[in-house]
């Protein structure tokens, strides 16, 4: 019993993506300088800095979503177990089905909650028969947390649910693929503080099977979920440690003064 | 602590910064008992083994006020569970100040076993502690309860405690009168009871806790206190 602190804060530290030197240029703007940083496995990491500061941006890179931006150019290395997610031989596609995301706002496919879940498994090829898929669709929202509320109506549009419920559809949708990483981008700056919650113990949860990578505006957001926290300011990393440390003792006067109130 | 957090990892957190208040407390107590023990039996070695566990008590102080501090920096506690932080702070802090009283019990034990033993003195020390450890007991069954009305009686009851200290003063001062060589002696276990006695004042703050936690808001009235005997000074 005494021990219960210590096995939360317990994580591997074995890293599920490495970044070395990464580079993002937009047009000439230079947004993101000389990141590295190790996504450790089985972790919640969240990045955190104000806005333009190129947390998006360089979550993006971790599933090659910067591709579709045409100005957007890339240097430096991405590894995801050991295997560079730049490489030509690596079909972006592929790749986002195993670096999942889900975004700002919930965006379900204008179709039925069911067809939600089902549609990465299908384009994917991942299941066989009706039957498996079926079982893929329970368990993804299972893990989401969103069975009970819906499994009487999985014909029903994905849009007609509530915001929190739409956003954890949108997280069984990502979840649906079997990823090992999952991105989220401000996942829960459209919801209410309940469903704000519900995603943050859903986050707490999904980190005994693969990691979680979230970008957030709210630094409480960031306590409250990640064992692991990252800075960033002006296009660089600034500070990356134990979540711990960072919010009682950051080692940079920029992390001190963002989580203070004192730069924005 | 009726209900639970949408947020799981926040109750773990608070329960296990709790469960380490509560073994802080158990340490606590056995030692209190042991260096009492030691005392009365004239036992260096199992006084020895109360200096050394010292230590650990200590460690646990300083671990909980790190997972205090980190609660406060991650969770933002409110309500209830700001009061829970702010009160396990506290109540481990008067816990390590009845841990070092147990440890310069023992440490006095040391000194007292080279010389002439006082008559029913270590016994009467034996019994105070032993009043003050259920005090401090039944404090804590009373913070992990949320029981306000426990902890109002763990207050009243400090008074007993109170008049032990001053039958023992009177029978220290007793010692003293009849042969000053018992003055040396007499001085030592005069401290141990005050420090027995102070370790009773840290019961009665951790029950103030307890109902600072339940209702909000620190007793206001004067807790009852015993007479104090012949010009010996109020408490501290």
């Amino acid at each position: 019993m005494n021990d219960m602190r210590l096995t939360e804060r317990a994580v591997t530290e074995k890293a599920k993506m490495s970044a070395r030197k990464v580079q993002v240029y937009y047009g000439s703007n230079h947004a993101l300088k000389d990141v590295d940083v190790d996504i450790l496995d089985k972790t919640v990491t969240a990045f955190i800095g104000p806005s333009g500061c190129g947390k998006s941006t360089f979550l993006r890179c971790l599933n090659r979503m910067n591709d579709t931006v045409a100005s957007a150019r890339v240097e430096g290395k991405i590894e995801m177990d050991g295997h560079d997610i730049y490489d030509t031989r690596v079909d972006p596609v592929q790749l986002r089905a195993k670096v999942g995301m889900v975004f700002q706002k919930p965006n379900p496919f204008p179709k039925s909650i069911y067809d939600n879940v089902a549609y990465g498994p299908k384009i994917h090829g991942l299941t066989r028969s009706k039957a498996e898929l079926d079982e893929v669709v329970e368990t993804s929202l299972r893990k989401a947390a969103l069975w009970n509320e819906v499994k009487d109506r999985l014909n029903a549009p994905g849009t007609g649910l509530s915001g929190g419920q739409q956003q954890r559809l949108c997280i069984a949708r990502a979840v649906a693929t079997g990823p090992e990483v999952l991105l989220m981008d401000e996942p829960c700056s459209a919801l209410d503080p309940i469903a704000t919650a519900q995603v943050e113990e859903l986050i707490d949860e999904l980190r005994s099977q693969f990691s979680v990578v979230i970008v957030t505006h709210s630094m409480q957001q960031a306590a409250r979920v990640s064992q692991r926290t990252a800075f960033f300011h002006l296009g660089y990393l600034v500070e990356y440690g134990e979540t711990g440390t960072i919010f009682t003792n950051p080692s940079d006067p920029r992390t001190e003064s963002y989580i203070t109130g004192r730069i924005g | 602590m009726v209900t639970t957090h949408i947020l799981s990892a926040f109750d773990r957190d608070l329960e296990a910064v709790q469960a380490h208040v509560m073994r802080m407390g158990g340490l606590v107590e056995a030692a209190l008992l042991d260096a009492a023990e030691a005392l009365d039996n004239r036992d260096e070695e199992l006084a020895l083994r109360v200096r050394n566990g010292d230590r650990a008590i200590d460690a646990l102080e300083l671990e909980i006020q790190t997972e205090c501090a980190r609660l406060i920096a991650l969770r933002a506690p409110a309500a209830s569970d700001l009061r829970t932080v702010l009160t396990v702070m506290r109540i481990a802090a008067a816990l390590e100040r009845a841990g070092d009283y147990a440890k310069n019990l023992a440490k006095r034990t040391a000194v007292l076993s080279q010389m002439q033993p006082l008559e029913g003195a270590t016994g009467s020390v034996k019994r105070m502690a032993r009043a003050v450890v259920v005090l401090l007991k039944d404090a804590l069954d009373a913070y992990i309860a949320r029981d306000a009305v426990s902890a109002e009686d763990v207050r009243r009851r400090d008074h007993d405690v109170d008049q032990m200290y001053n039958a023992l003063f009177r029978e220290l001062l007793t010692h003293m009168l009849e042969d000053p060589r018992n003055i040396t002696a007499a001085m030592h276990l005069h401290f141990i009871a005050k420090n027995i006695e102070r370790v009773g004042d840290h019961a009665t703050g951790i029950a103030e806790q307890v109902i600072y936690l339940v209702t909000g808001a620190m007793p206001s009235d004067e807790r009852p206190k015993a007479e104090v005997v012949q010009g010996a000074g109020g408490r501290g």
